[in-house]
């Protein structure tokens, strides 16, 4: 029951957090209008998951296992692309609301709301495969026992209700702050779902140095622990984690980090009193970050 | 734009989902010792053991029914023996949840490996997977695969033919004391055999007795064969005593006598595809140990037309296997094909008449050119086998 719940919880927060930023900051920008966007790209990439799923469960063909590998570390990298881009679409819609009224929806930011859609469907499309195939593996198992999918069930009812909570605790935050957090979790977890595809990649043979660890530190965060499984669960923290998922993870996260707060601050082109405190606290959060 | 950046990730899910499929079709499942190719091998992960119901299988399409009967969460991979290599995997099975995994294993050693808890070693087992009968593995490579053998087979066959009639001319000419008419013989009925020397030497109860050296002669073995009427033919040194009509008579029929037998042996070989590639450098190594260094004619110094036959049935084993390396392994193909074409055109270069010139005429840069050259080609070439038999 316990295994079941967990894994359930870990999916379902990998596959929700960033549909959960993505949402607060849409509320935060008065967007909200947008919202069925987020869910369109959701429920698409859910159904295709669970349809995948279920043809590779129980139809005539199954999917290789590089295949599988490939599909969700290459869908990974591409959610980085999306992601990133989106922290730094932020960035800039930051900077228009600094300068003028928030009311007023920047034009400028406007056209990336087309990606709004893609960015929802690949933060739940990465790992849809693999959830999907461990909901049908439990659905499946109901005939001997009801425990698993009931575990599951719960994990995932978990996973969203920690993802609802999270999002009004963002949403308490400063308009000011806001984005800075937001961002720089963002881009974490981005970083984080780096890492993750690399290691898919390395494991489907695309990528060498599978076992080359940086370090490993199961003994002391068992990944079947409840904080192992959080940690994975948010920031896709591997706590067998290879060279090059390393590599990888600190190439990303650090220059963007940089970049992001670089163009945060040149939000305050035209200081204001307003802007001010905003940029200030920008900083703290930049220290409180790393 | 934006129905582009929808389409991207479902168009990649499309085509990796179309390219990485393998089949679904519930093999039964089979117990006791090795599982046929296309039943299922079941797994019972609990949380101190990893029992698999066979620990081989033929090779080909593998489906693992794991099961998790233990407490924890457990994963189950199919390593390859070195460790760097994971086949397969099934990650995220719940206690009590059922999962499949379904690999395209080639013969070999292979770890087995439960992971309960997801961390640490995990539970290990050693699973080797045999050759498989046709249609197990990939039926696209099984039939290349028989079709090569195929090819080689007649190829052998064609060769033991020429060996066996070429053999009685000579042995006639020999017998006769027709000296000349043997001596033009010998070089070119020699090439029938050098063509396919690894399957004549295969019959280790015949090949000492038509092939072996004066000087391998091992303790009580007698001087008989190819190389006894060589040393008659060449040999006018006047310490050598030459053989009498009666014991050339002797000679004469025992070389026909064990290559009829040897060619019906030859035949009735099975070949598989590593015996062909295996041959393939088995040749370049003969080449390499006896023809490079004019051991093998010690007397006729006719070593280039063996080296030469040598090469060409090395190279019709590397043709016949080729289709196999299309699409898995083009650079190997290509290697291969250059350095047989260096080395063919470098022979090419010593051709005299009908045949080649004697091992003596070569100068020592000469005999390191081709030295290298046949090195160049054995490197890569004994990359073939595990290529082949994927």
């Amino acid at each position: 029951m316990t295994g079941n719940f967990l894994i359930g919880l870990r999916e379902g927060l990998e596959a929700t957090l960033v549909v959960v930023l993505l949402l607060a900051y849409l509320k935060k920008t008065n967007r909200s209008e947008l919202n069925k966007r987020v869910w369109i790209g959701v429920a698409a990439a859910a159904l295709v998951s669970l349809g995948f799923g279920a043809l590779l469960t129980f139809g005539p063909r199954g999917l290789t296992f590089e295949a599988q590998e490939i599909i969700g570390g290459t869908l990974s990298i591409i959610a980085v692309g999306f992601v990133t881009w989106m922290v730094f679409w932020m960035a800039k819609a930051a900077r228009g609301l600094g300068t003028e009224l928030r009311a007023k929806v920047d034009g400028a930011a406007a056209a990336g709301t087309a990606g709004i859609i893609a960015v929802a469907a690949l933060a739940v499309g990465r790992e849809g495969l693999e959830t999907a195939l461990f909901l049908w593996a439990a659905a499946r198992a109901t005939g001997e026992s009801w425990e698993p999918i009931v575990g599951a069930g719960l994990g995932l009812v978990t996973a969203a209700v920690l993802g609802v909570l999270i999002h009004k605790g963002i949403l308490a935050i400063k308009l000011g702050p806001f984005f800075a957090w937001t961002g720089a979790l963002l881009i974490v977890i981005a970083g984080g779902v780096l890492a993750y595809g690399i290691h898919d990649l390395q494991e489907g043979g695309i990528f060498p140095g599978l076992n080359s660890f940086a370090f490993d530190v199961t003994a002391i965060i068992p990944p079947a622990s409840w904080y192992g499984v959080l940690l994975k669960g948010i920031f896709n923290f591997s706590p067998q984690t290879t060279w090059l998922q390393a590599i990888a993870w600190v190439a990303y996260v650090i220059p963007v980090v940089v970049l992001y707060f670089r163009r945060l601050k040149g939000s305050s082109a035209q200081p204001s009193d307003a802007v001010k405190s905003s940029q200030t606290t920008n900083q703290s959060a930049v220290a409180h970050a790393n | 734009m934006k129905t582009f950046k929808i389409a991207l990730p479902l168009a990649l899910v499309t085509v990796v989902g179309v390219t990485g499929c393998t089949s679904n079709s519930a093999p039964s499942v089979a117990s006791g010792s090795a599982a046929a190719a296309g039943s299922a091998i079941s797994v019972s992960s609990t949380d101190t053991a990893c029992n698999l119901s066979s620990t081989e299988s033929t090779s080909g399409t593998l489906t693992f029914n794991v099961k998790n009967e233990g407490s924890q969460v457990t994963e189950f991979y199919l390593v390859a023996s070195d460790g760097n290599r994971i086949v397969g995997e099934v990650e995220n099975i719940g206690p009590a949840l059922s999962r499949q995994l379904t690999v395209v294993a080639g013969p070999g050693e292979y770890i087995a490996q439960c992971k309960p808890g997801m961390s640490g070693d995990g539970l290990k087992m050693k699973f080797t997977v045999k050759a498989g009968a046709s249609g197990s593995a990939d039926a696209n490579r099984v039939t290349l695969q028989e079709k090569a053998v195929a090819n080689y087979q007649s190829y052998v066959a064609q060769e033991a033919d020429a060996l066996e009639a070429g053999t009685e001319k000579f042995a006639a000419a020999f017998a006769a004391g027709k000296t000349d008419e043997a001596k033009a013989l010998y070089p070119s009925v020699r090439m029938h055999w050098e063509r396919i020397e690894p399957v004549a030497e295969s019959f280790g109860d015949l090949d000492p007795i038509l092939d072996a050296r004066e000087a391998d002669l091992e303790a009580g073995q007698e001087f008989t064969g190819w190389h006894r009427a060589e040393k008659d033919l060449w040999v006018t040194d006047k310490a050598y005593t030459k053989l009498t009509t009666a014991e050339r008579q002797q000679i004469a029929d025992g070389l026909v006598t064990n290559t009829k037998e040897l060619v019906k042996r030859a035949k009735e070989v099975k070949f598989t595809v590593d015996a062909l590639s295996n041959g393939s450098k088995g040749l370049m190594d003969e080449v390499a140990t006896g023809k490079v260094t004019g051991e093998e004619e010690a007397f006729s110094h006719t070593d280039m037309w063996d080296f030469a036959a040598n090469v060409e049935g090395a190279k019709k084993a590397y043709e016949d296997l080729r289709p196999l390396l299309k699409g898995t392994n083009d650079e190997l193909d290509m290697t291969l094909s250059s350095r047989f074409a260096a080395l063919e055109k470098l022979l090419a270069g010593y051709k005299k008449g009908d045949g080649y010139v004697l091992y003596t005429e070569l100068s020592q840069p000469q005999v390191q050119e081709l030295s290298a050259a046949v090195d160049a080609l054995s490197e890569p070439l004994s990359q073939l086998t595990s290529e082949v038999v994927k």
